[in-house]
């Protein structure tokens, strides 16, 4: 599942409507989820979130699903 | 004694040839390759039996042109395969770190050898007082691009995107695959391998569709690109100050048309090859000139290479300088695509050319926000015309930046300038016409079947697959006759136009 707030982030950091963000949608299927875009997100999510993710584990990520689980793992080990 | 002159003959030509590679649009590969198809059949049972059959086909087809560099392969083969399974089995990152670190030295390492080291020596030389001489390095064929498969391979290990290939010969072939071993695609290892594992299916959607990428690419390539380029653009680029501006820039617009037929045709035959071998090959071409901004155009041209780069230089890169924001993405885009413009070629002259591309979209990525403030201000965000507007604007910008990429010297690139800027004479299109019927032809078809929408191209594939085997046969034999014509037409006489 993906909560609410890391949707919210992706749609707001692409400026885009709402959007149905699924645990295996990829970043190509987002309408202005480019290779362009894609840092904006990636430190919007880290702005958000007040955490920081190493290059190669931004790199590894397949789909949003893994960004989320990635996520979850920096917020359980920060607190 | 006429047979033994003949028999040494035949076997010359199955011998080492520096200046005779095996191209696709040659005879002797057409022949070979009916052979090949012939034995490829007969084994239809033995999927191992195909694969070393498919092994030892590439390997003669790299030692046509490379001589006993096809030992090369196999060593990168050899040491690759063992570095991608070293990297999977480490437990330690820091481990995985020092493999990938060591493969990728050893890769490019090989890849500076023999490609860049007198380009290095020249800027040596140029700075320091001692002169180096240059030293004698042949330059194995198709290097670039096989080094940038068993680099993926490696990489995609480290990146957790792949299992380690378990079957040494799979990945050999993977490395050797002769249909695109000259000039790609730089197909994956994560793609291609898997194709190796499963059982060989070669059915008609397979056949129709690799017909009619032979088809298209012949005409791409041996028809359009090289009648257009013997006929008229290399006599503009070998001396651009004979010629009206008129003409150069109908000479800049026509290589931008030479250099994707010739390319893209010579894609689509490989690809062609690999669909009738029952293999898919990524795409590497659409319709490039269709894009509306530089960076759509590097995901449409040269794919195989734009996305490499993109997943294994670039966003590594955007990732390291993302704190600069909008500053480190252009950084990011400059760096990869000056590295694209040397992976072309060890001069200057291609640097510049991928420099000049990482500034256009660097420059496109700080204007972002004020051009699309101005289009909607003007109503015209999201409109055809805006879309036709950039397209063009596009095309122009690649085509100027294709001058340097194409001339001898960025002297001769400048002169093309010069004419076009300072002695344009637009009474000579009349003339052009008229005078180069065929070359005039040639330029507006590969324009008009470039901008022809996707849609049409995939009907014609899916038409021209269920025609008959016969009516396919008709058509490639036509197809060959034609490309026979126009490699021996006479060559068009040169025309000086009045103005």
């Amino acid at each position: 599942m993906i909560s609410e707030k890391l949707k919210n982030t992706i749609i707001s950091s692409l400026d885009i409507d709402d959007f149905d963000l699924k645990d295996d949608t990829t970043a190509d299927e987002v309408p202005g989820w480019d290779s362009l875009s894609h840092v904006n997100v990636i430190l919007d999510i880290e702005k958000e979130f007040k955490i920081r993710f190493k290059s190669i584990e931004v790199l590894k990520l397949k789909n949003i699903g893994d960004l989320q689980k990635l996520v979850d793992s920096k917020l359980n080990s920060t607190n | 004694m006429f047979t033994s002159i003949d028999l040494n003959k035949l076997i010359n030509l199955f011998k080492y040839d520096q200046t005779d590679p095996l191209l696709f649009n040659s005879s002797m590969f057409l022949f070979l390759f009916l052979g090949l198809l012939f034995l490829y059949q007969l084994l239809s049972k033995s999927q191992r039996g195909r694969i070393y059959l498919l092994i030892a086909f590439s390997m003669f087809f790299y030692y046509k042109s490379s001589g006993f560099y096809f030992l090369l392969l196999v060593f990168s083969a050899v040491f690759n395969f063992f570095m991608g399974k070293w990297i999977f089995i480490s437990q330690s990152t820091l481990r995985k770190r020092l493999i990938l670190i060591s493969s990728i030295i050893f890769n490019i390492g090989l890849l500076v050898y023999f490609k860049y080291t007198n380009f290095f020596i020249q800027i040596i030389n140029s700075f320091g007082s001692a002169k180096l001489n240059p030293l004698d390095i042949f330059l194995p064929i198709g290097i670039s691009f096989f080094t940038f498969k068993a680099l993926s391979y490696v990489l995609d290990l480290y990146l957790e995107k792949m299992e380690p290939e378990r079957n040494f010969p799979n990945f050999l072939l993977y490395i050797s695959f002769f249909p695109n071993i000259l000039a790609g695609p730089i197909d994956r290892a994560s793609r291609f391998l898997p194709q190796l594992s499963a059982p060989l299916i070669i059915d008609d959607a397979f056949v129709g569709k690799g017909v009619v990428l032979i088809i298209s690419g012949l005409f791409k390539k041996a028809i359009i690109a090289d009648y257009i380029s013997t006929n008229f653009v290399d006599r503009i680029f070998d001396l651009p100050t004979r010629f009206t501006g008129a003409e150069n820039l109908l000479g800049v617009y026509a290589y931008a048309l030479q250099i994707y037929c010739d390319f893209s045709g010579y894609s689509d035959i490989a690809i062609g090859i690999a669909l009738l071998l029952g293999f898919r090959l990524m795409e590497n071409f659409d319709s490039p000139y269709q894009a509306s901004s530089v960076a759509e155009f590097w995901r449409r041209w040269h794919i195989s290479l734009s996305s490499w780069l993109l997943d294994y230089v670039f966003k590594p890169l955007q990732m390291k300088f993302r704190d600069l924001r909008t500053l480190g993405n252009a950084m990011a885009l400059v760096v990869t695509f000056v590295l694209c413009g040397l992976w072309h070629g060890a001069s200057w002259a291609f640097l510049f050319w991928g420099a000049l591309h990482g500034f256009f979209m660097a420059f496109a990525l700080f204007t972002k926000k004020p051009k699309n403030y101005i289009y909607a201000k003007l109503g015209i965000k999201n409109s055809k015309l805006l879309r036709y507007f950039q397209t063009f604007v596009t095309f122009n910008l690649i085509a100027f930046a294709w001058v340097f990429f194409r001339a001898n010297s960025f002297e001769t690139a400048l002169q093309v300038f010069t004419q076009i800027f300072t002695f344009f004479h637009a009474s000579v299109f009349l003339q052009f016409v008229p005078g180069y019927p065929v070359v005039t032809a040639m330029i507006i078809l590969g324009f008009i079947l470039h901008f022809v929408p996707k849609s049409w191209e995939i009907r014609f594939q899916e038409y021209f697959s269920r025609t008959p085997l016969i009516g396919k046969a008709i058509v490639l034999a036509a197809m060959i006759w034609l490309v026979i014509q126009v490699r021996s037409a006479e060559i068009q006489p040169f025309i000086y136009f009045q103005f």
